[in-house]
């Protein structure tokens, strides 16, 4: 128990470390990219007061290391700036955009997993049979299509052709919501999140289906499935009893990956339906030169990525009783 | 050696990649678009960024939707521009650019065999029914019967230069105009020309020629230059009009009204035989190429792009219509009204057809070659940033895996910051700090692969450098370098051609999803960069021709790689390779 706890441990500093690492990247890529980063402030007009503010809050006037200081110790203290483009804190555009991005990508990458894990163990158990050719296909078809065209497809499909759904925005405009809740708790909401989180689940659904199956596929050489056979026990009852429990472990490891990945949405996909979250932000950011909110969108899409490595790890201790914690 | 001995290596993960099905499919699609790639410049049948040009015969029709009149189009008679029109009893003639001749009869238009192989530019029936085209390089035609006939028999003509109007006098009789104030009576049935001087005697261009219902003809040119033939003492006059513009057409009906159009919106009319032109005011200052006036006095002239006028109660109103290409002559039957005309115009959002396959796009560009030449970055991107990729990530995976302690420590911990980095948005920073290139997206694309690769292989190498045989190879005395590269690499280049070829197919996204959001390099065509236009040109909603091509590219180069990668994963992994 102890070595599993110092193993935690460690790997929480290591998560911390590469943290460290990507804030301290960012901020030296910045300043090797943008020396004065208020330039395009000025160009935009904001008031002398707000310019000075600004300038200060980064410490523009100091050496490079007491403002790379000051840049790590506003990050501490959750202060990531200024908004150039909205003239509002940061922190605040990001945990809204951040919630957006969740509540589209976390029902659809769900959806995937939903569909996908069984219909893997399902392809596996008819392996070499035409159905199982097919799923294989189908599933690597729409890992293989383009998340933006399939979702430009389907718009021109179901959105204009057909006139079935919302093609774009979350909710339909002009809308009143108080909080966040207020805003998603909708039959409008659900209404428009169809089509984006149908495109996004599509693509997402190759990686768990064949990851399945393919774990799959090993276990079934494994010694304790012969013994299943030799008990005389049921194929089917094999299939998901037995293996299909053995085989979950990298699919769950998949799921907290992909997870992670998806703070930082899929850009294309919010950028297509014109869905207000993280990843258009940072689009948008980049066009605006908005440096602070591209900067701290990126911090916070990365700090995601490393607390969802960490916790398949984590995950993997408790799932896997053969993995050692050197 | 050590070629040798990777090349040994690399044998049965090839073996595999055609000795499977659906693998050897991927292989052959994947040559024959990487044969795209290469010839592309053979393939493609425009130049992919060259605005293209077209023209055809447009023709519009009035119709009168409630109280308010349109012009809409009809199909289009045929690719050459159309210059003029006549009607009577019955039967239309319509000519135009390298002889194009259409004949209306029963509300059908059907095109006839061109009379001449050079442009036509005006034409005229008589009322017996016989036809004359004339044209460019002073070229005549007749037609004996316009409603059945169908052999046109040319014409010598006396001058050289282009003819541009001509009337019939009586059914035996016609009167041709051109440049140089040329005027000359045909007398049909012997062939004979009569030239006619000019009293002017400048060298101006006449453009139009009409007969009057006393029998007089008037002809209009250049600078308002205005002649009329008379019919009792066969005398040629000056006559003074209310302009020194160029007129281009003169319309004359049988009741006496009269309609004159020209340049800049130059209108004259009158009501009678014998009475003053007037000038009237015009809606629109574009140059008017055609004019027509019913014998009830309803006039009509159209222009330079599409503009209809229409006279309602002596007031000219500009009439929508479906038309922006230039209109030069019109035709009325008697219940219905054309127009026809056509410049050559940019042939924007073309849907597929023989000469643009998959169409064009909103700066009618070619979109079939943009396909074909979007291959290049495609794999370029492909198979650069995958060989990137697999070349650190290996060389990575194998030094952590070999050595271990701080060595290892330190390379794995490279490999998990770079875990922590999402692709979109790591490239889109590097967009905004540096400038879009195909170099920033190779690099995005490798800087942040290589992670996967440097981890699987190093698990591969943990558990081969226990086995004897690199046991042996130590005791032997080989150096580490010999035992890295030559006794545990080829046992793991199963493995690393597998991961080029999952990222191979991952590149190939990436390039697609940078140029799509607008970050590739400018100027350069990739199937990305297509979707991006699209986007960005809004007419995506409609031109699905635009849309649909670059995605299936992407998608079946894509899948043709991973079909292959799925041949090399039996390889690396025998487990997999089914069994009951």
């Amino acid at each position: 128990m102890s070595t599993r706890r110092s193993y935690l441990i460690r790997r929480v500093l290591h998560g911390l470390m590469a943290l460290f690492i990507i804030a301290t990247m960012l901020f030296f890529l910045f300043r090797l990219g943008l020396p004065d980063p208020t330039a395009a402030l000025i160009t935009e007009g904001l008031s002398p007061e707000e310019r000075e503010r600004i300038r200060a809050s980064f410490g523009l006037d100091r050496p490079i290391w007491e403002q790379y200081f000051i840049y790590l110790a506003n990050i501490l203290q959750g202060d990531f700036g200024y908004s150039f483009h909205y003239r509002a804190p940061v922190a605040d555009i990001i945990w809204e955009r951040l919630g957006n991005t969740m509540v589209l990508m976390l029902p659809a990458i769900l959806l995937a997993y939903a569909v996908g894990v069984p219909l893997g163990a399902w392809l596996s158990w008819r392996r070499g049979s035409r159905t199982d050719t097919t799923g294989i296909f189908v599933g690597l078809m729409f890992r293989s299509a383009p998340m933006f065209w399939t979702g430009m497809i389907a718009i021109l499909v179901f959105g204009i052709a057909l006139g079935w759904l919302p093609t774009s925005g979350m909710r339909t405009l002009p809308y009143e919501a108080t909080g966040f809740f207020d805003k998603i708790f909708t039959l409008d909401f659900l209404h428009h999140l169809i089509l984006p989180a149908l495109v996004v689940a599509l693509y997402y659904l190759g990686s768990p289906l064949l990851i399945m199956r393919n774990t799959m596929l090993e276990v079934y050489g494994e010694d304790f499935i012969e013994m299943a056979r030799a008990k005389g026990l049921p194929e089917r009852r094999i299939l998901y009893a037995h293996a299909a429990r053995n085989a979950l472990l990298p699919v769950v490891t998949q799921l907290a990956v992909t997870v992670g990945l998806a703070a930082g949405g899929q850009v294309v996909v919010e950028v297509v339906f014109s869905w207000p979250g993280l990843g258009r932000e940072i689009l948008n950011s980049v066009r605006t030169s908005d440096f602070p909110l591209a900067q701290a969108s990126f911090l916070v899409m990365a700090a995601f990525v490393v607390t969802l490595n960490l916790l398949v790890d984590i995950l993997y201790t408790m799932l896997d009783p053969r993995v050692s914690f050197k | 050696m050590i070629g040798s001995r990777i090349l040994k290596s690399a044998q049965e993960p090839l073996r595999a990649m055609i000795g499977d099905r659906l693998s050897l499919v991927g292989v052959v699609v994947l040559l024959s678009i990487i044969c795209m790639a290469l010839f592309a410049p053979f393939l493609s049948t425009h130049e992919p960024l060259a605005v293209n040009e077209r023209e055809e015969g447009s023709l519009l029709a009035r119709s009168v939707d409630g109280e308010r009149p349109r012009w809409v189009q009809l199909p289009a008679l045929g690719e050459r521009t159309l210059n003029a029109a006549d009607y009577r009893d019955g039967v239309g003639l319509a000519v135009g650019r390298d002889g194009a001749t259409w004949r209306y009869r029963d509300g059908e238009w059907a095109e006839l065999e061109a009379p001449l192989p050079t442009t036509l530019i005006d034409v005229a029936i008589a009322p017996g029914g016989a036809a004359l085209a004339v044209g460019v390089g002073g070229n005549i035609a007749l037609l004996d019967d316009a409603a059945a006939g169908s052999e046109w028999l040319p014409i010598e003509a006396p001058v050289s230069v282009a003819l541009t109007g001509v009337t019939w006098l009586d059914d035996a009789t016609a009167l041709l105009v051109g440049v140089d104030e040329t005027i000359l009576r045909l007398d049909v049935a012997s062939g004979e020309f009569e030239a006619l001087e000019s009293p002017l005697g400048r060298g101006m261009r006449l453009n139009s020629v009409a007969l009057d219902a006393d029998g007089s003809a008037w002809m209009v040119g250049e600078r308002g230059l205005t002649l009329r033939l008379d019919p009792d003492d066969d005398s040629l006059s000056l006559e003074r009009l209310p302009t020194n513009r160029d007129l281009n057409h003169i319309h004359l009906a049988d009741s006496g009204h009269g309609l004159i159009v020209g340049e800049r919106g130059t209108l004259l009319s009158r009501s009678a035989v014998g009475e003053r032109w007037q000038s009237q005011d015009s809606p629109d200052s574009r140059a008017m190429r055609a004019g027509w006036v019913t014998d009830e006095g309803h006039a009509f002239a159209v222009g330079r792009s599409g503009i209809v006028f229409e006279r309602e109660a002596d007031e000219w109103q500009l009439v929508p219509s479906e038309e922006e290409r230039h209109l030069r002559a019109l035709m009325v039957t008697g219940e219905d009204y054309f127009a026809l005309g056509s410049d050559r115009f940019v042939n924007r959002l073309a849907p597929p057809s023989g000469e643009h396959w998959f169409g064009t796009d909103h700066l009618g560009r070619d979109l079939y070659s943009q396909n074909v030449h979007g291959s290049r970055i495609a794999l370029l991107v492909g198979f650069i940033g995958a060989a990137l990729v697999v070349l650190i990530g290996a060389n990575v995976g194998l030094i952590a895996g070999y050595f271990r302690g701080r060595t290892e420590t330190v390379l794995m911990r490279t490999v998990d910051v770079m875990y922590g980095i999402p692709f979109e948005p790591f490239a889109l920073i590097l967009v905004l700090l540096f400038e879009p290139s195909l170099l920033i997206v190779i690099l995005a694309v490798s800087l942040l692969t290589w992670r996967t690769v440097a981890r699987l292989i190093r698990s591969q190498v943990l558990s081969l450098r226990e086995r004897p045989f690199v046991k042996a190879a130590r005791v032997a005395g080989a150096s580490d370098l010999r035992i890295m590269y030559l006794h545990i690499f080829p046992n793991v280049m199963p493995l690393v051609f597998l991961e080029l070829a999952i990222i191979v197919g991952v590149s190939i996204i990436a390039e697609a999803t940078l140029s799509f959001l607008g970050l590739g390099p400018p100027q350069s065509i990739s199937w990305g960069g297509i979707l991006h236009n699209a986007r960005l040109s809004g007419a995506w909603r409609d031109a699905w021709w635009w849309n649909l091509p670059p995605g299936l590219f992407i998608m079946i180069t894509v899948l043709s790689v991973f079909f292959i990668s799925r041949s090399l994963e039996l390889v690396a992994n025998p487990r997999l390779r089914a069994r009951r």
